[in-house]
């Protein structure tokens, strides 16, 4: 098996009825005994009265999820950066997508194998995301990516008469499958749902306009609702969250051009900070060369790992490829989070699926850091904020916590988010 | 007699200076020595429970508890009822007095034994020792056709009440065997009363007549009726006294029963395979756990754990040795529980416990060390599980290493303190450290016992060796390390032999035991250490063939010491033939070495009581809550240290660390310090905890070096000075500073009053030598504290997690050499660091928020010029220079 294969399985779990196989890195397809013993193992410890969960060899991974008694989904890596968080994550995350394109009903009451087959297939773009990482990091720390513009506040109100037009409360502003701005309910939804509302129109083809029935996994994963997007410039939507009102042609031929024309440039700013998230006028230190920073509160994220776009561009050769800092800092955060930094939000009725390890410590955690040849990483955990910052192996250890300290600063004072 | 007096003194009275040589001449005769041996009434104690393989257990607990002689073997279990009890039942033996009890059966059995088979014990089993006494197996399987004994689980505290049981008698309730006496019950009754004197008629046998429902004896399922009870843990019982031996047994404990059986050649029914082993209750943990022990057996019972050797019939060849360790997580009743593989050929090892007990990281260290200890003892994996006679000594082992576990994470769990929470907590990660507690010594000790050991290496006994009488010798000693409470103080064995001796001693607790409990402790065993099994496989040169040797491991514990030895069989010595005994000649050997040690007892508890060196410093002191406990003076100067980090926070955010070092908030601190220091030695006597602390601070502010000078000498002359250099000794930066720069005394103290104070804990590892260096346990309870404990706990579990993050950059390491990889992920992590933030328990202070404590662990991976592990923990305002100075002098570690 390859270095970097991974396997994503979905079965009926009565059955055992295999509905999709999706795959990453890798040219060859699971042969049927591999599917068949991967989901036996999981079935014969059920009928044991135990709930395998996840395996690990060498060079692989396997974890097992049931969902609802209904669906089994396995996933395997060969991932070296895997981790049982980061693939729980993936597991949950395509199970949301499953609810959020065919609805909870349809899932959990199987009448048609074949029929729900083919119903799925509406969903292999949005899975195949979460599979292939890109430049979001939404799938992991669950809250949606963002951007920062400097004309905001123009554009949240533009945005906020629009969606009120619309009969709605529910609106959001994407520029490249990420969170330009939202209206206050927007942010109230579940932060899975916002993240998933975003993977999945930054996953369909670009249409000047769409109609899409959603239903939202923790919101109301059973009754439907409409999910409304319509392309302002290109690579920048809006979208709004409606029940049977107002119909598609209303909102686009009344509404549209009334709110947005008006502000056409600053919605192509949007588009000119995308490698970056956030605008050049936000100083950052000149060691740091991957950010990711965390709003516990509104549950967004901001993420880059070109931090000085600029100075890479003039460097033909990147010492740490950009590739190999999203690894990095998916790996730190991965670290952090299930070894040292307690997410607050612990369930304490579900019966835990992996290990805790942060649980154990009696004191908590609040920074942790790592040194290698390579890269250095830093992660701070305020109250409001978790910030992640991959710094180049010049910069010295012990001005890190400086450093970090002090780029969280600019994004609570200067540029709060 | 006057042989016998002068061998005793040989052989014992090793109090003096020198290991005693016998100079007897009338001993020129190796008959006599022989049986002198044999026919005086010397043998050693232990020499009852060698066992038919030649392998000793024999474990002598100290204090008020020397009377509990406890052999320890899986299959022969022996409890002695303690001295004051043994009294009342001793009522009928009395005409033995000078022979302990216990042996009376043991007598007995042997003269059967030799009768049956008396042709065998005469006959030469191995070559002959001069001086070597052929044990007397006693305890064998074949010589139990008539008797055999059987381990009940009694507890006197649950007798079975309620109404038919109230009448029963003791026999009945306790052990649930139903004996109708000839005579009517009513006389049987008033046996029971303590008062009445015991009959001199012949007493009539315990012939098993029924079985009481749902009791012990019939649950266990080997007494058979028609069996008679012939004796109880060792002590002959018939009708007249059962019912007083049975009153004897003080608590819940397991206890043998010795049945006269009719039937030839019993079939003792084996357990069902399904069933998961229940660990037998075993005296070892109950003697050393006590009470507690009856809460451990509970807790197991109610926790899945499991271990499995699994045979795959594996039709791929996939069957190459896998390093890593896969594991498997599942959730059961509940409960989320993993699982741990190790795969060796074609059989696969596997060992589960649940997560809350145990983390993966723990669990898979565990794994690999438990494999390790099983090929020492046993080779390999696949000789330790499917040799029948393995089986009660491994269920034995597995039943130590799961009740220690949950010891273990019992301990962590709770919020106690001293050296026992302190092991509990280290245990985490010093268990699985490939490396030994070590404790370095004042050069002087150190050279005397190197000495000694070499001596003893030398295996020069004079007239009590082979040589003396041209015979080849037995084994050679390939090297001996010794430890003195569970510390490591001198090492002469190969590294890879020294961990496998450490883990075969934590597996049966001998480090911890050593540090209290020991009396006497004789081990004998033969081992497979891999480092020399290995190397004698590489067939590279053809001059030197390696000998086929075997390997023999002899612990011999006396108080607080403990001597390991490894001897080696088969190259340069006489081959090993069958299953060889301990020999008395190389106990006893070792064992005046140990008592020519126990001199050397009274420097190595003044090293053990010194100030801690480094200093460390209580969590606690850094919080505000502690105020009351310590002088204004010294918490305004904590105070002064609490509030320099923010400031420097705030002043110097991207200035260098030069700038950094003469802040004047923490020169001044430290300049206080030191005049302050003389003061107080003088004013306060009274407050332990204060003159504690300030003789603390005097040896950070003086350190025991010759620079300093001034403030710190009035306390320096009651202390011995050790010379003996020391990473975190700052007494030796200084110097080194001093000459180099030649800064004056003032800025210097600063630097080290920074980081010395700081300082919470450390661990060393250093994996050339194998040992680690961390605070002792002494020097871990002075600190106490409420928040210290915790500080402490979670440092380990800290450092076991850096630890893994670690060993995936060795193993990266290894796989990728040379070659410029392209790291994905993490890279290789050389440095890792964790900072916590705590504050006081039970804040109730309603209107201020509770203060802060912060602290770093840090773990350093040093790969040049071998593997080096560094973790420190300290408080956050130390100065960064302080840190990179303390890493950096690690390379200077003498050992």
């Amino acid at each position: 098996m390859e270095d970097t294969s991974v396997f994503l399985l979905c079965l009926t779990a009565s059955s055992g009825v295999p509905l999709y196989c999706r795959s990453k890195g890798s040219n060859r397809q699971l042969t049927f005994s591999v599917i068949g013993s991967l989901n036996g193992v999981h079935m014969f410890a059920n009928n044991q009265d135990v709930l395998l969960t996840s395996t690990r060899t060498e060079n692989s991974r396997v974890v097992w999820r049931t969902f609802h008694d209904s669906i089994n989904l396995i996933v395997m890596s060969c991932e070296n950066t895997a981790s049982d968080l980061s693939l729980n994550k993936l597991l949950e995350n395509v199970f949301n997508a499953m609810v959020l394109v065919i609805g909870l009903d349809d899932l959990v009451n199987i009448k048609n194998v074949e029929r729900l087959k083919k119903d799925l297939r509406a969903c292999y773009k949005l899975i195949d995301g979460f599979l292939t990482e890109s430049e979001k990091m939404a799938d992991l720390t669950q809250c949606v990516d963002c951007i920062i513009t400097h004309d905001v506040t123009i554009l949240q109100e533009c945005l906020d008469g629009f969606t009120q037009a619309a009969e709605s409360d529910f609106g959001c502003l994407m520029a490249g499958g990420k969170v330009v701005t939202a209206t206050e309910k927007w942010w109230r939804l579940a932060s899975q749902d916002v993240m998933l509302l975003c993977w999945l129109v930054a996953s369909l083809s670009s249409h000047s306009s769409r109609d899409y029935p959603v239903y939202l996994p923790q919101g109301s994963p059973t009754v439907p609702h409409r999910l409304l997007t319509f392309q302002l410039v290109s690579g920048v939507d809006v979208c709004i969250l409606c029940g049977p009102s107002p119909s598609l042609q209303k909102v686009e031929s009344e509404l549209v051009e009334r709110f947005w024309k008006p502000v056409v440039d600053p919605l192509k700013a949007c588009l000119r900070v995308q490698l970056r998230s956030f605008p050049a006028s936000i100083p950052l230190h000149r060691g740091i060369m991957g950010l990711l920073l965390v709003n516990r509160d509104l549950n967004k994220t901001l993420y880059t790992v070109q931090v000085h776009p600029l100075e890479d561009m003039h460097r033909t050769e990147l010492k740490f490829t950009l590739d190999q800092r999203r690894a990095a800092l998916r790996s730190f955060y991965t670290l952090a989070l299930s070894h040292y930094l307690i997410p607050d939000n612990v369930d304490e009725k579900t019966i835990p699926c992996e290990e805790m390890f942060a649980s154990g410590f009696s004191h908590h955690a609040h920074q942790c850091y790592t040194v290698s040849s390579s890269h250095k990483c830093y992660a701070l955990k305020t109250e409001l904020h978790l910030l992640f910052l991959v710094f180049k192996p010049e910069v010295p250890t012990f001005s890190m916590s400086t450093i970090a300290n002090k780029t969280l600063q600019v994004f609570t004072k200067d540029f709060p988010f | 007699m006057c042989y016998e007096s002068s061998f005793w003194w040989t052989m014992f009275n090793v109090g003096g200076h020198i290991i005693p040589r016998a100079v007897s001449k009338n001993l020129d005769d190796l008959d006599s020595v022989q049986s002198i041996l044999l026919h005086s009434d010397l043998e050693p104690e232990w020499l009852e429970s060698v066992e038919r393989n030649g392998e000793l257990f024999y474990l002598e607990l100290s204090e008020g508890e020397e009377e509990a002689v406890l052999p320890l073997n899986p299959g022969v279990n022996h409890v002695r009822f303690c001295e004051n009890v043994a009294e009342v039942i001793s009522e009928n033996a009395k005409k033995n007095k000078n022979e302990p009890r216990f042996k009376k059966l043991a007598k007995m059995l042997r003269n059967k034994h030799i009768s049956k088979k008396g042709s065998r014990l005469h006959g030469p089993i191995g070559p002959t020792s001069i001086l070597k006494h052929q044990p007397s197996y006693r305890m064998g399987v074949l010589v139990h056709q008539q008797y055999k004994d059987i381990c009940l689980y009694v507890n006197p505290n649950r007798l079975l009440d309620g109404e038919p049981f109230q009448k029963l008698c003791l026999l009945q309730r306790l052990i649930g065997i139903v004996h109708q006496s000839s005579k009517n019950s009513k006389r049987l009754e008033r046996h029971n009363g303590p008062d009445i004197p015991p009959r001199r008629t012949s007493p009539e046998k315990l012939v098993v007549h029924g079985f009481i429902p749902d009791s012990q004896s019939l649950r266990c399922g080997q007494i058979l009726i028609g069996d008679a009870l012939v004796a109880v843990n060792d002590v002959e019982v018939n009708t007249e006294n059962i019912e007083r031996v049975l009153s004897c047994i003080p608590g819940p404990m397991q206890v043998k029963l010795t049945f006269e059986t009719t039937v030839f050649d019993t079939q003792i029914p084996s357990p069902n395979i399904n069933y998961v082993p229940q660990p037998p209750m075993n005296n070892m943990t109950k003697l050393i756990w006590g009470e507690e022990h009856g809460n451990h057996q509970q807790i197991l019972q109610d926790m899945p754990h499991i271990v499995m050797y699994l045979t795959l019939r594996l039709d791929s060849d996939t069957s190459k040795e896998e390093f890593s360790f896969p594991s498997t997580s599942l959730v059961l009743n509940k409960k989320l529980v993993h699982v741990s593989y190790w795969k060796e050929s074609e059989h696969l090892f596997l060992v589960s416990l649940p997560a809350e007990r145990v983390s993966l990281l723990h669990l898979k260290n565990m794994t690999a060390d438990l494999v390790r200890t099983l090929r020492f003892m046993y080779k390999s994996l696949d000789r330790a599980f499917c040799q029948a006679e393995n089986v009660p000594r491994l269920d034995h082992f597995f039943s130590l290493f799961f009740q220690r576990t949950v010891r273990l994470s019992i301990l962590r769990a709770s919020t106690g303190r001293g050296a026992e929470f302190y092991d509990a907590c280290s245990s985490h990660l010093i268990d699985n450290l490939p490396g030994v507690r070590w404790l370095s010594l004042p050069e002087d000790v150190k050279t005397e016992i190197d000495t000694i050991l070499s001596d003893l290496e030398a295996l020069d006994f004079a007239e009590l060796s082979e040589d003396y009488y041209e015979t080849r010798r037995l084994y050679m000693i390939l090297g001996t390390c010794l430890f003195y409470k569970g510390y490591l103080l001198a090492n002469h064995l190969p590294k890879e032999d020294l961990i496998d001796v450490a883990l075969y001693c934590r597996h049966y607790y001998l480090l911890s035991l050593a540090s209290e409990r020991i009396g006497q402790l004789v081990i004998w065993r033969e081992v497979f250490p891999g480092y020399h099994l290995v190397k004698d496989r590489s067939p590279s040169r053809d001059e030197y063939s390696p000998p086929e040797a075997r390997y023999f491991l002899l612990i011999v514990g006396l108080k607080h010491f403990m001597l390991c030895t490894l001897l080696e069989a088969g190259g340069c010595t006489s081959k090993a033939v069958g299953n060889p005994g301990p020999d008395y000649i190389y106990v006893d050997q070792l064992k005046a070495c140990l008592l020519q040690l126990e001199m050397l007892d009274t420097s190595i508890e003044e090293r053990l009581h010194t100030s801690p060196n480094p200093c460390l410093s209580c969590a606690d002191w850094f919080l505000p809550s502690a105020r009351d406990k310590f002088q204004s003076v010294v918490n305004s100067v904590m105070m002064s240290k609490l509030q320099t980090p923010k400031k420097a926070l705030i002043s110097d955010h991207q200035t260098s660390l030069r700038t950094r070092r003469p802040s004047p908030t923490r020169s001044s601190g430290g300049s206080d310090n030191g005049s302050e220091g003389v003061g107080e030695t003088v004013g306060f006597h009274s407050t332990p905890e204060l003159t504690r602390k300030v003789g603390r601070r005097e040896s950070q502010g003086s350190g025991g070096s010759e620079g300093s000078g001034g403030s710190g000498s009035v306390l320096k002359i009651g202390k011995k000075k050790y010379t003996l250099p020391n990473p975190f000794n700052l007494g030796s930066l200084r110097r080194s500073l001093s000459e180099r720069e030649a800064e004056d005394v003032y800025k210097t103290v600063k630097l080290t009053s920074g980081s010395e104070n700081t300082l919470f804990h450390y661990i060393y590892l250093e994996t050339v030598q194998g040992v680690f260096i961390s605070p002792t346990h002494r020097e871990v309870e002075d600190l106490s504290g409420s928040i210290h404990p915790l500080l402490i706990q979670n440092f380990h579990r800290c450092c076991l997690s850096i630890r893994s993050v670690f060993h995936q950059t060795l193993v990266e390491e290894r796989q990728s050499d040379s070659t410029c990889k392209d790291y994905a992920g993490l890279g290789p992590v050389k440095e890792h660091g964790v900072l916590f933030e705590c504050s006081p328990e039970n804040w109730t202070d309603q209107k201020k928020s509770p203060p802060k404590m912060s602290y770093w662990v840090i773990g350093r991976l040093f790969l040049q010029p071998q593997p080096q592990e560094f973790y420190v923990c300290f408080h956050d305002s130390v100065a960064e220079v302080a840190v990179e100075l303390a890493f950096k002098l690690s390379f200077g570690m003498p050992l």
